[in-house]
């Protein structure tokens, strides 16, 4: 069946960049982070794909995916529990020699019986670490109009400061390009460049068949990149094209970054321009409303529901289920699900992940520069 | 594939008291605690029983319901055998009525409940406020031997009057159903939750029906008939939070009563025994620079930048900086624009309170009044809507109503 909304599936790494932030996944993969008060940083792209009339999305994941699983059970809150299509949770198919896949040439050649089986005339390839509003339907306009073989979509401007402080030898690798009109010229990898660039999103579109010879091609060569090993190689043969995205994107590139992205959340216009036009979709969990209670003092902070907070909180956001307990004082602070600050405790700049206690009196601090991180689980 | 107890839920009356509240949607689609309508409790109440197969019994005004409802998904009651089915009145090869009356609805969708041929059916009804575990109700029916138990609550003497009454021996047998009687012989008023054997429900509805003098009422022929017949019938005595919602004030009291879960009993926190409504799908709620919040609850999208203090916001809620809410119920979507001040009053959804229009009062002697604003309405710039006003269209600028 062909979808009569939009004729392209899509393909999301789930694991993509775990590396930048080693803490924040040592339980969970990148797909998984949480984001924004009541959300998963993977619910921005499906989303975003669903809304753009997509119902065929598969996520390909390599480790740790238990989180993710548990987050899109049968992917019904993203309208994705369909009979044709839906959602396809792809985790690694361990062959007796192959080890669990290395880059997306591995990755796509492990699901290379599904695209073929697939009628969908296009392909869209997303990573999982950017939070955004993205309409699909524009870059295929785009795309079409430019005559183009793959098209990229982008962000201009500054380069990230984590992305400049990456070492050199990291193995993730970030791309930045240039440009002839809208064609892409010249692709740099992990760039230290000052100034305007223009950084990849790793959003890729081409149509299936194209992307089903790139892939068997460069599995048959024993390439590893998509991007560096198949993309840069054909600059000339194919005609790829940047689509430049204008729209709000928060990319996860380190634990710091982490942090001020969800604080920038906490200005309205953020806020209004990632959640508009369509809506982000998330697993439910059925918290009753947030209670403040006498003695509560809470301001500029992002809540979700189910906390029940008594003490003071500035400049936070707050996942569900967080307790702030009497006299207790959170200042800057990223608290996830089910955190508890007990009474009289005094915390700044912190991250704590999941079911957090941070105990009765206890003092903690971070800097503006460096935040504390606090394991799951963990009682400090 | 036979269920030992479905649950047929009375979901048709329009809620007359509720006034502007209840013009456009049913009594029990009214929202209720922040993120829930009333439905969602006897509907939770089912499912944290063990109860899989709900009939719903729609009349008045039924889209919003309907919508609300849905495939019964967030109540987990979307099943392959059973779960919740909406039944609206229908027309038949003999002609069509509405429902008569509660004991004709039922009568209406005897059909339906066959098909799932239970032994128990228990009846609820869709304007109370109730945290309830039917199974125990249940256990104590089949203890009892019973082929019909009635939910009681005990209620002060002086207001048993207003209620149906059981009399009851110290088994727990009733003798005698008064219905709000000049004098009461009992304080134990029906909570109109019943559980009922199957084969004797269906006898008396069939007889019921046969009745041209009936009012096809469980209150005022059902039970009486049984009482008549000697049948065994218990009162199932019920302590825990019970409120009838059906008028203004309290609709308002038990939202109030939800922001003091530690005195009243309504405790929307309790992880075993949650209440499921259908999700808003908005972002945390934000609280800006300037906001004062004060014992309140506020759930997803509300955006406040003003001084909120004991109060319920629904979702998407917007308080701008310099406006006031107390002792207030702010339904869904509604925005309170700055310099307005909104007291001791219920504002429906999607309402729009402009600069410095001041609504509701806070109660003083001799003026007890809830202020209510219907849904959608605007509310022009310094006007001034009283303690006791009822609002249903849009009141210009300056008014004073």
């Amino acid at each position: 069946m062909i979808n009569s909304n939009i004729d392209a599936l899509g393909v999301i790494f789930s694991n993509s960049y775990d590396a930048f932030v080693p803490e924040l996944v040592s339980e969970r993969l990148m797909a998984s982070i949480p984001f924004a008060s009541r959300y998963r940083i993977v619910d921005f792209m499906l989303s975003s794909m669903v809304n753009s009339g997509i119902d065929n999305v598969s996520l390909i994941v390599r480790k740790n995916y238990h989180s993710l699983m548990d987050h899109l059970g049968s992917g019904r809150e993203w309208d994705l529990t369909r009979k044709n299509g839906g959602l396809n949770i792809v985790p690694p198919f361990a062959q007796k020699a192959i080890n669990v896949y290395h880059g997306r040439v591995e990755a796509m050649a492990s699901i290379m019986g599904f695209l073929k089986a697939q009628k969908e005339k296009y392909v869209i390839m997303t990573d999982s670490n950017i939070a955004v509003n993205f309409d699909f339907n524009e870059m295929i306009k785009a795309h079409e109009s430019n005559k183009a073989d793959v098209t990229i979509a982008y962000t201009r401007g500054a380069l990230p400061k984590s992305l400049l402080e990456l070492k050199i030898s990291a193995k993730d690798l970030y791309y930045t390009f240039e440009l002839d009109g809208t064609r892409v010229k010249e692709v740099q990898i992990n760039s230290k460049d000052d100034g305007e660039k223009n950084l990849s999103m790793n959003i890729y579109l081409l149509e299936r068949e194209l992307l089903i010879s790139l892939i068997a091609d460069a599995f048959a060569k024993g390439y590893h990149f998509f991007e560096r090993d198949v993309i840069m190689p054909k600059l000339q043969e194919l005609n790829v094209q940047g689509y430049l995205f204008e729209g709000y994107a928060a990319r996860i590139l380190s634990t710091a970054s982490y942090f001020e992205e969800n604080m920038k959340m906490l200005d309205e216009k953020n806020l209004d321009a990632l959640f508009s036009p369509s809506p982000i979709y998330t697993k439910i969990r059925d918290d009753n409303p947030t209670r403040y209670m006498n003695g509560a003092k809470v301001v500029n902070t992002m809540a979700a529901d189910g906390c029940v907070i008594e003490g003071e909180v500035e400049n936070s956001i707050l996942f569900r289920g967080v307790k702030i307990g009497k006299g207790a004082k959170v200042k800057n602070c990223v608290l996830m699900q089910d955190t508890v600050v007990e009474d009289g405790a005094s915390i700044e700049y912190i991250i704590t992940d999941k079911n957090v206690t941070i105990s009765t009196g206890k003092e903690m601090k971070g800097t503006d520069i460096y935040q504390v991180y606090v394991a799951k689980h963990e009682v400090v | 594939m036979a269920k030992e107890m479905i649950a047929m839920l009375l979901a048709g009356g329009q809620g007359s008291r509720l006034y502007v509240l209840t013009q456009k949607l049913a009594k029990p689609a009214v929202p209720f605690g922040g993120k829930y309508r009333i439905i969602d409790f006897p509907l939770s109440n089912c499912v944290n029983s063990g109860i899989d197969t709900v009939g719903i019994l729609t009349q008045y005004q039924p889209m919003v319901l309907n919508e609300y409802i849905g495939n019964g998904q967030p109540w987990d009651l979307d099943r392959l055998h059973g779960g919740v089915h909406v039944l609206p009145p229908y027309q038949t090869a003999t002609g069509s009525d509405w429902y008569k009356g509660t004991a004709n609805a039922i009568y209406q969708n005897i059909p339906f409940i066959q098909r799932y041929d239970p032994q128990y059916v228990i009846i609820l009804s869709g304007d109370q406020i109730c945290k309830q575990d039917y199974s125990d109700f249940l256990r104590f029916h089949k203890e009892k031997g019973a082929e019909f138990s009635v939910a009681v609550m005990e209620v002060p003497w002086e207001e048993a009057s207003r209620f149906g009454l059981m009399v009851a021996d110290e088994n727990d047998k009733i003798t005698e159903f008064q219905e709000k009687p000049k004098e009461p012989k009992s304080n134990l008023a029906s909570m109109g939750i019943y559980i009922f054997n199957w084969d004797i429900l269906k006898k008396y509805l069939m007889e019921d029906e046969e009745d041209p003098n009936s009012e096809n009422d469980f209150g005022k022929n059902i039970i009486p008939n049984l009482l008549r017949d000697n049948r065994k019938m218990y009162a199932y005595h019920f302590d825990g939070y019970w409120k009838d919602v059906g008028t203004i004030s309290s609709l308002w009291e038990a939202n109030m009563e939800v922001l003091d879960p530690e005195n009243s009993g309504i405790n929307l926190f309790d992880e075993d025994w949650r209440i499921y409504s259908r999700n808003s799908g908005m972002t945390g709620h934000r609280i800006g620079a300037n906001a004062i919040i004060e014992d309140s609850m506020i759930t997803d999208g509300c955006r406040i930048e003003g001084h909120v203090k004991h109060s319920i916001l629904f979702a998407g809620v917007r308080v701008e900086e310099g406006a006031y809410v107390e002792d207030a119920v702010i339904m869904g979507g509604t925005v309170i624009r700055s310099g307005a001040v909104v007291k001791h009053c219920i504002v429906a959804e999607n309402v729009v309170i402009s600069e410095g229009t001041q609504v509701g009062e806070m109660p003083e002697e001799g003026r007890q009044g809830v202020a209510t604003i219907g849904s959608g309405v605007t509310i022009g710039k310094n006007a001034k809507v009283g303690a006791d006003a009822m609002v249903s269209e849009n009141v210009k600028d300056g008014e004073v109503v």
